[in-house]
């Protein structure tokens, strides 16, 4: 009896030897995909040297449908993070981009726009302004109703302008709301109500704006109605952390939230009583993949799209045969600015100093000229991510000035900007001094992130150098992110150490600039003043610029201001893209396209794996 | 005994109050604050100004702390600056999480570690034992998150055994069998891959322990009585041999904290580990320190059970 007992232990032990050499085995197993890759990955730089690069112009940002839809389906939404989804699920008080990956889902906005993010007449209300482009009518249509059947109403708009408005709402966008008429009493209490909201009939609102600009018609509208029958009992302080909006959020999109676990995924049934009609797919499965895991997610037809792909990862796996890749270009670009002055914490201005170390404007354009940003994406990017010319990106097609070249590469034309404007290598080491003769180091701050940040850096330090300029990266080395914008002057405590910087803006639906560049502005991290920007950026949202043509015109002289005074310089425009699972139908991502979640619809039960 | 773990529990309680501190000290120096992520030209920088004095970031440290502070002693973390909801409520979603990732762990790593470091001790140079050693070498190089990424990809991907990421099948509703279900498939490959290297240590240990004790007195005299090998292994051998494994107990639960972060954040599984990180990433400083304060009793708790079942289990090192 005792010696079984014994022998059955060894047996176990036996097979837990056997299980781990079989998990050894794996190891080496494993090792050889990942050589396999390698070859590949070698196989497509050869190609790479006569045309291994892609471009954006190759991808659609419509999914080509092959196949016959079947009946329902099941579909499952990828949401690519390493944090969990924050789960304040309303638009009204949201914060986080993952949160609205899940919103998309089961709520949306009153109005829809088109492709040049102009609002149109095709979505849950149609619009008209008066005359004087202040006042507006909305009229929500007859069939748009809540989830729980009530009909969206006019009073539910008033409302999330209200709670918006209340000195108690918790969500970053008590800013939207401003330009409306009595806005200022209300908030500041003397006011009950907003007295240039009115409230016409159940459907109809009429909003009356401070200001005509042509940014209203580009997001500058609040279009997120809250329901006023749940939460208008509600303090408002509680409402974002209440059950109706964490557990059980209400909205009127396409489908209805099901189930939620926290943080992780979400699965919704569709809305019978959608307003443009009951959605083709039965159920959407969301969940949060983690992005080191993205590839082999949808290698094996776990999920049937993501919320992005790693560019950087997309050479590799360009041929992967069950999806198609979407592509858009992405409302972002990256830049490299100057350090010209500091922040007024008082007044609320910038502070410039015309004895900055970058004060000079050859210096600056010289800087420009240095560096190759073409190469840049082509080496580091696969052609994913393309030179920059101007401030405005290709993504606002209309307003993107594609007859200005930018500054394009020119090294020599660098060292003659540098030469003729006195930096001057005295000592004769190779490095150019300042006007003075004194020994110039400029300091660069560049933030942390993926693997490309380290490189990219030290290409850009190079290229400088290549034209005589000494650069050094601050501290010695790359600034994670809060460190970065804390130094950079997000809180307007600029660290006087740093000259130059690389960062990244993603830009507004509404293409106007003076969020990022006029001289009242916080994120004006160049603290960079000049009157004709002020007049440009001014004009750029007056009456006039409600003709398309004379906007254009005006941001056409703006970028090529910004191409002259250099405070920053645009370095690379991106590509954004999504693979899409072949047996997915109507899918498209970007703006204006028409197709909209409701739409979509699937060939097939499963999502197709990889061969 | 009682007067043992009392004076223990009476250490403990500065040595949490002295933690928070530092905790509350170190968080605070971290750059940027909960509000830092929101740069976005489209939101309105006085509007987060206005939120930063609101949430009452804009105080010195000290006040901060002693608002903190006050919740803490009343059971009131503070508000999760990112989730906006209350610190406790969602410590409690993550915690579940984490308390059944790490039994399960606990449970396999004894599971593989005491039938490998009997077999190892026992058979001390056979085949069978240098095999095992080598796997504990390999354990002691390997590290974890490497380790898991292959686990993930061999099982999750190449085989598809195993779900990838999350805690449960979505869609499921709690509380029913099939749910249930879903949670222990969920984390069965995290807390295999943490518990095979996790394994390792007390394999070794336990195996030394046995080849130490096999040469006492007590068990030539045992053998002398004529008592079977076996019993000689089981009654006189393992017994005093687990001892020490008994009193690591409460320091591998040390162990599978500093395990949880780097385990949770690979299979996306959403527990204490997974927050730990993404709230300093995003500087959530309420939830940070509430984390970090957890981590650390569990930590001081952990040394304490040690201590506990060392001094039940070994009578000569009881305090008098």
């Amino acid at each position: 009896m005792v010696g079984k007992k014994s022998a059955s232990k060894v047996l176990f032990a036996v097979l837990l030897v056997l299980l781990l050499a079989l998990a050894a085995c794996n190891k080496t197993e494993d090792a050889k995909p990942a050589d396999s890759g390698d070859k590949k990955e070698e196989g497509k730089k050869e190609e790479a040297k006569d045309d291994g690069l892609y471009s954006i112009e190759d991808f659609s940002n419509v999914k080509t449908n092959e196949g016959e839809a079947i009946e329902g389906g099941a579909f499952t939404f990828g949401l690519v993070s390493d944090t969990a989804f924050e789960g304040t699920l309303n638009w009204n008080f949201y914060s986080g981009d993952p949160d609205s990956q899940v919103l998309e889902w089961f709520d949306e906005g009153l109005l829809t726009w088109d492709s040049s993010f102009v609002y149109t007449n095709d979505g849950a209300a149609t619009y008209e302004s008066s005359e004087d482009g202040r006042t507006f009518t909305f009229t929500i249509r007859d069939n748009v109703n809540w989830h729980d059947g009530k009909p969206v109403t006019a009073e539910d708009w008033l409302f999330a302008h209200e709670v918006i408005g209340h000195a108690d709402y918790d969500g970053p966008r008590a800013g939207d709301v401003l330009n409306i008429v009595g806005m200022d009493e209300f908030q500041a209490g003397t006011s009950d109500t907003i007295s240039g909201i009115e409230v016409v009939s159940d459907k109809v609102l009429k909003i009356t704006y401070k200001e005509a600009t042509p940014s209203l018609i580009t997001g500058g509208i609040w279009t997120y109605p809250l329901a006023k029958h749940i939460f208008g009992d509600m303090p408002v302080k509680d409402i974002s952390s209440s059950p109706e909006v964490r557990q059980k959020p209400i909205g009127f999109g396409p489908f209805k939230v099901d189930t939620i676990v926290p943080g992780e995924s979400v699965t919704f049934t569709k809305n019978e009583d959608y307003w443009r009609g009951a959605p083709k797919l039965d159920t959407v499965t969301l969940k949060v993949i983690n992005p080191n895991v993205v590839v082999q997610s949808l290698k094996k037809g776990d999920v049937d799209t993501v919320s992005d792909f790693p560019v950087a990862q997309f050479p590799d796996n360009a041929d992967m045969s069950n999806v198609e890749f979407l592509g858009a270009v992405d409302r972002a670009y990256s830049y490299v600015g100057f350090k010209l002055g500091s922040w007024d914490k008082e007044k609320k201005v910038v502070k410039p100093n015309p004895d900055a170390k970058m004060a000079d404007v050859n210096l600056r354009k010289a800087m420009w000229h240095a560096v190759d940003n073409d190469t840049v994406g082509k080496k580091f990017y696969h052609g994913l991510r393309w030179a920059a010319t101007t401030l405005i990106p290709p993504s606002h097609p209309e307003y993107h000035d594609e007859t200005n070249p930018g500054t394009p590469y020119d090294p020599e034309k660098a060292k003659q900007l540098l030469e003729d404007a006195g930096f001057k290598d005295v000592d004769g080491d190779g490095i150019r001094e300042d006007k003075e003769g004194k020994p110039l180091v400029i300091n660069y701050a560049a933030m942390s992130g993926d693997d490309i940040a380290e490189p990219l850096a030290q290409y850009y330090i190079q290229a400088w150098e290549a034209v005589g300029l000494k650069v050094q990266l601050l501290d010695g080395r790359l600034q994670e992110f809060n460190t970065f914008y804390e130094g950079v002057g997000q809180k307007g405590n600029d660290n006087p150490d740093i000259d130059v910087y690389a960062a990244a803006w993603g830009v507004g639906i509404d293409v106007d600039p003076s969020g990022l560049y006029a001289n009242n502005v916080l994120y004006n991290f160049s603290r960079w003043e000049n009157e004709e920007n002020d007049r440009l950026l001014a004009e750029g949202i007056s009456e006039e610029a409600f003709d398309v043509e004379k906007r254009k015109e005006i941001y056409n002289e703006w970028q090529q201001l910004m191409s002259e005074e250099v405070p920053v310089f645009p370095t690379l425009y991106r590509a954004a893209l999504v693979p899409v699972n072949n047996r997915v139908l109507n899918y498209a991502i970007g703006d204006g396209t028409g197709i909209y979640r409701s739409d979509i619809e699937v060939t097939a039960d499963k999502p197709f794996a990889d061969k | 005994m009682w007067k043992f773990t009392v004076r223990r529990i009476g250490i403990m309680i500065p040595q949490i109050a002295l933690l928070s501190i530092l905790i509350f000290i170190m968080a605070k120096m971290m750059p940027g604050d909960a509000l830092s992520g929101l740069i976005d030209p489209s939101i309105d920088p006085a509007t987060i100004e206005a939120m930063r004095d609101r949430l009452g970031l804009n105080n010195p440290w000290h006040i901060q702390y002693v608002d903190w502070i006050k919740g803490v002693i009343q059971g009131d973390f503070g508000q999760s600056f990112r989730f906006k909801m209350p610190v406790t409520e969602l410590i409690s979603q993550r915690l579940i999480n984490t308390f059944w990732l790490s039994l399960a762990t606990l449970i396999l790593t004894y599971l593989i570690a005491i039938p490998l470091g009997i077999t190892s001790g026992r058979y001390n140079d056979t085949w069978a034992d240098r095999l095992i050693t080598g796997y504990t070498y390999v354990g002691f190089a390997a590290p974890l998150f490497i380790f898991a990424l292959i686990m993930v990809w061999i099982f999750g991907f190449h085989f598809g055994w195993f779900p990838t990421s999350g805690s449960v099948k979505p869609g499921l509703s709690p509380g029913t069998f099939e749910y249930v279900l879903s949670k222990i498939n969920h984390l069965m490959l995290p807390a295999l891959s943490m518990a095979l290297i996790a394994t390792v240590t007390t394999v070794q240990y336990l195996r030394s322990e046995i080849i130490d004790t096999k040469q006492k007195d007590f068990v030539v005299t045992a053998r002398a009585k004529g008592a079977s090998e076996s019993r000689v292994y089981n009654r006189h051998i393992l017994r005093n041999s687990l001892l020490p494994i008994a009193a690591f107990f409460g320091y591998e639960i040390t162990g599978l904290i500093g395990g949880t972060i780097f385990i949770e954040n690979i299979f996306g599984y959403p527990g204490m580990g997974q927050l730990f990180l993404e709230s300093i990433t995003l500087r959530d400083f309420s939830v940070v320190t509430t984390v970090v304060l957890i981590f650390g009793i569990a930590s001081i708790l952990g040394a304490l059970i040690s201590d506990i079942i060392l001094s039940l289990v070994d009578p000569r090192i009881r305090i008098k």
